[in-house]
């Protein structure tokens, strides 16, 4: 592993990949190569996360988001190392002879390094497109050098199940967007997003709106711990009540199972994980919608799909943060 | 979030649990009853295009098909037809027999003959029964994919049994052609309005529901570099072409009545032209696009008999031989009457009467046979003012092989995109110019699958959004303009056929653009 890492000697290395890739292309038969990139995707992993897991999870993003994509694994403690490779993703679609490749940079950095990946990733990130910023490393996020690395992207996705309580993690995101620049995505909120969608399907029909009327409560429970996927999930549920008036009662409850409960005396819904599938019982018929747990690459889909300020998400987390307090 | 419904003091309930950044669009539950449930756009493009949306997810939990048609079958039977549909044409959609099973649930089928009042009567009785199984909050989709003679009695019949009220909505989608001229589009018009508003009335032009189509939009309005150019002074004119590599493929009597003129260009390409040569609309609300596009409907320049003949060319393809196999002409086509005077090439010049395109040529062109399947828009420039490299002491000329280097390229099918080709020097020594491409391919930067058209106005049409449908006034308009051009046709004796298969259509085509200057791209 050398030391150090030439912005420029990578810009050539890519330029260098296109044309072998473009030969390579031709001589197979089929029309050449087809350069896309809607966006730069920055991502930050630990050395001990699954590389070949996220191989693959680019690998399915790239087609549907495509990117020039900058992995930066972190070496982690000892001396000072920097290296990089350079490689092409290509898929030929369904029909056409030719094929669709995206560029991958892979740069390693020892913590003692940290400091010199701004002024690496600066010149790599394409122009007049988005940077998105995946940090999968809960560690990177809380070091002195993350800020200038954030102030290149667009939007950072972080998620915030990797703190150590919800508390800290409600608090370092609501810092990261009081700041607004870059915008902030949570994946414990995009986890949600399919509960919400199932919740707000049962509110589809206005008749189970009526009977909540003046007042109302709301249990949520994520598996026994207060997370911030049940603090948000609790906070939505009382933003969206709270609008039509009703006075709502919150509890973050510690049971085992996964469930949201809003009810009052006269009805109740309540949506419990079972397995893959989360059953919703709607004053008591009960039937199961397939819900199956979703993969980084479900949820990375849809947060790449959002590259503006994602207003009901600022809402929640708002609410979660003062929810927290109130909780602890 | 509450608010009053005007003139009443009814207070509706708006779900606060909603989420348009990351939630699907909102589907009600309802009901499709399909009449024509056994012919080819059933099979071909509306079950494909419904079982896709039951695959994706999209259709409410309690979405039913009632298809209505004059075979007997069972439920049953109908499911296990349907099945074989799905199957077979659906191109891009892997069969998945878990979707198909909760799909194929909600699929009914009553026969009956459209003229047949009981047909209604069994007709209200199903849905009562759908209602009650599915709960679809009393909303239906009446989709009429029948001869267009049917669709004023099947609106009377539905009338007659008070399906077109109920305590949801009732909509009608009728698919074209919407008359066969001005008149007869005005009596459909009024017949379909004793039963159903206009606004209850949906009139499908599958073109308006390509996404490259509706892409037109997006690129027009959603960037601030091109509209300042679209207009007379920087464009010398469009080209729109809407070219078929095959012949009449077993519709030769359907297609013997209507011809390339009534069955392309009355709609789907005039729709394509109002897309493209419409005003800004003060929102992206269904009305305000629909006002826009009708308007430029409205703003063409009526023909007069001698523009008529000087300003179209109709066209119709001969026998040929392509790529070594022996192809008929279409008075050779099964059903076809060996003297018919249809045409199967369109060709006409149009001319908007208004500030931005007044004596801009929007050249409009269709057929059948020709050598490939493309649909488009070219865009034509104006040339520089002053050719400073091809003066001879630049030391080069600029490759006007490709005719028109400064040309925008809207391509709508196949390989969806958009290209913008300019001059560019060669490498080298001297000023050597050469026309250049740069190219936006949808496939590429969009690797998700787009939705059929089919797809796109299904769900429109459930959730409302009349946006991408045409309305009676836009029919209206489209027939004022072409009419005229029918009439003249009619008198007129073709020397049919007048290009041979495989070529890019009749000499008169050509000379048609020469006169001005212009010549058609060979895409």
């Amino acid at each position: 592993m050398t030391g150090t890492v030439a912005p420029e000697r990578i810009l050539k290395q890519l330029a260098e990949l296109w044309v072998s890739t473009g030969k390579e292309g031709a001589a197979e038969g089929a029309q050449g190569v087809l350069r896309a990139a809607t966006m730069t995707l920055v991502v930050i992993a630990e050395e001990s996360d699954d590389v070949s897991a996220l191989g693959e999870t680019l690998a399915a993003l790239m087609p549907e988001h495509p990117a020039r994509a900058i992995v930066i694994r972190l070496h982690g403690a000892g001396e000072r190392a920097l290296s990089e490779r350079v490689y092409a993703q290509c898929w030929m679609p369904f029909g056409q002879r030719r094929q669709i490749c995206c560029e991958q940079v892979e740069i390693v950095a020892s913590d003692a390094a940290l400091a010199d990946l701004p002024s690496v990733v600066l010149p790599l990130v394409v122009a007049d497109l988005p940077v998105i910023l995946w940090c999968r490393s809960a560690r990177m996020l809380e070091m002195s050098e993350f800020p200038d690395l954030a102030a290149i992207a667009t939007r950072v996705v972080v998620d915030s199940s990797g703190f150590s309580t919800a508390g800290a993690a409600l608090d370092w995101l609501t810092r990261a967007v009081r700041q607004r620049t870059p915008l902030v995505g949570d994946l414990a909120w995009t986890r949600l997003t399919r509960w919400r969608e199932t919740l707000s399907q049962v509110f589809e029909n206005r008749q189970n709106l009526a009977p909540l009327g003046t007042a109302a409560r709301v249990r949520v429970s994520d598996g026994g711990s207060i997370t911030t996927r049940a603090l948000y999930f609790a906070a939505w549920v009382k933003d969206a009540l709270e609008s039509l008036g009703t006075q709502v009662s919150v509890t973050i409850a510690r049971d085992a199972a996964v469930f949201v409960e809003v009810g009052n005396g006269q009805f109740s819904v309540r949506l419990e994980r079972q397995g893959e599938c989360v059953a919703v019982a709607v004053d008591g018929a009960e039937q199961c919608t397939s819900l199956p747990s979703p993969t980084d690459y479900l949820l990375m889909r849809e947060e790449l799909g959002i590259v503006r300020p994602d207003a009901g998400f600022e809402k929640t987390l708002a609410s979660a943060a003062r929810l927290v307090y109130a909780t602890e | 979030m509450l608010f009053w419904s005007s003139m009443t003091t009814e207070m509706t309930i708006e779900n606060p649990f909603q989420d348009a950044l990351r939630f699907e669009r909102r589907v009600p539950e309802c009901a499709a009853v399909i009449f024509g449930a056994n012919g080819d756009l059933t099979r071909r493009k509306l079950m494909p295009a419904l079982y896709r949306l039951a695959y994706d997810r999209r259709l409410s939990a309690g979405f039913a098909v009632i298809g209505i048609s004059r075979t007997p079958l069972s439920d049953d039977q109908f499911r296990e037809k349907m099945q074989e549909a799905v199957k077979e044409f659906s191109e891009d959609t892997r069969f998945d027999e878990d979707v198909w099973r909760g799909f194929a649930a909600g699929l009914y089928y009553v026969a009956g003959n459209i003229d047949d009042p009981d047909l209604y009567r069994r007709l209200a009785k199903k849905v009562e029964e759908v209602e009650a199984a599915h709960h679809i909050g009393g909303n239906v989709l009446f989709y009429l994919s029948t001869q267009p003679s049917q669709y004023a009695p099947i609106a009377a019949g539905l009338g007659s049994v008070g399906l077109n009220h109920s305590t949801g909505w009732r909509r009608l989608v009728v698919e074209k052609p919407f008359g066969h001229d001005l008149a007869s589009a005005r009596e459909l018009s009024d017949r379909l309005h004793e039963v159903f508003d206009e606004s209850s009335v949906y009139r499908i032009d599958h073109y308006l529901g390509k996404e490259t189509v509706q892409n037109i939009l997006a690129f027009r309005f959603g960037n601030g570099i091109f509209e300042p150019l679209w207009n007379r002074r920087y464009i010398e004119h469009v080209q729109i072409t809407a070219a078929e590599s095959i012949g009449v493929e077993g519709r030769g009597a359907y297609y013997q009545e209507a011809g390339a003129l009534a069955d392309m260009i009355q709609n789907h390409l005039l729709q394509v032209m109002a897309t493209i040569a419409m005003e800004p609309s003060a929102s992206f609300r269904a009305d305000s696009v629909r006002d826009e596009r009708s308007k430029l409907l409205r703003s063409i320049k009526p023909m007069t008999p001698e523009v008529i003949r000087a300003d179209t060319v109709a066209g119709q393809y001969g026998p040929a031989r392509i790529g070594g196999e022996d192809v008929p002409g279409f008075r050779q086509e099964p059903g076809v009457d060996p003297n018919s005077r249809t045409d199967t090439y369109a060709a006409v010049t149009f001319f908007v009467e208004n500030w931005r395109w007044a004596g801009v040529p929007f050249y409009v062109r269709t057929g059948k046979r020709l050598p490939k399947r493309v649909t488009e828009i070219a865009i034509h420039f104006r040339p520089a003012p002053l050719a400073i490299f091809g003066n001879g002491n630049s030391g080069g000329t600029p490759d006007l092989a490709d005719g028109a280097p400064n040309l925008l390229i809207v391509r709508i099918q196949p390989e969806e995109g958009i290209s913008l080709k300019f001059l560019s020097k060669r490498p080298g020594a001297g000023m050597n110019l050469r026309p250049v491409s740069m190219d936006f391919n949808y496939g590429s930067s969009f690797g998700e699958r787009s939705p059929s058209a089919y797809e796109t106005l299904l769900l429109d049409a459930i959730i409302g959004d009349a946006t991408l449908y045409t309305r009676q006034d836009m029919v209206e308009a489209s027939w004022t303009v072409v009419e005229p051009i029918e009439k003249v046709w009619r008198q007129t004796e073709f020397p049919f056929p007048n290009y041979a298969a495989g070529t890019w259509g009749p000499k008169e085509a050509d000379a048609m653009l020469a006169r001005r200057g212009h010549s058609w791209r060979k895409p």
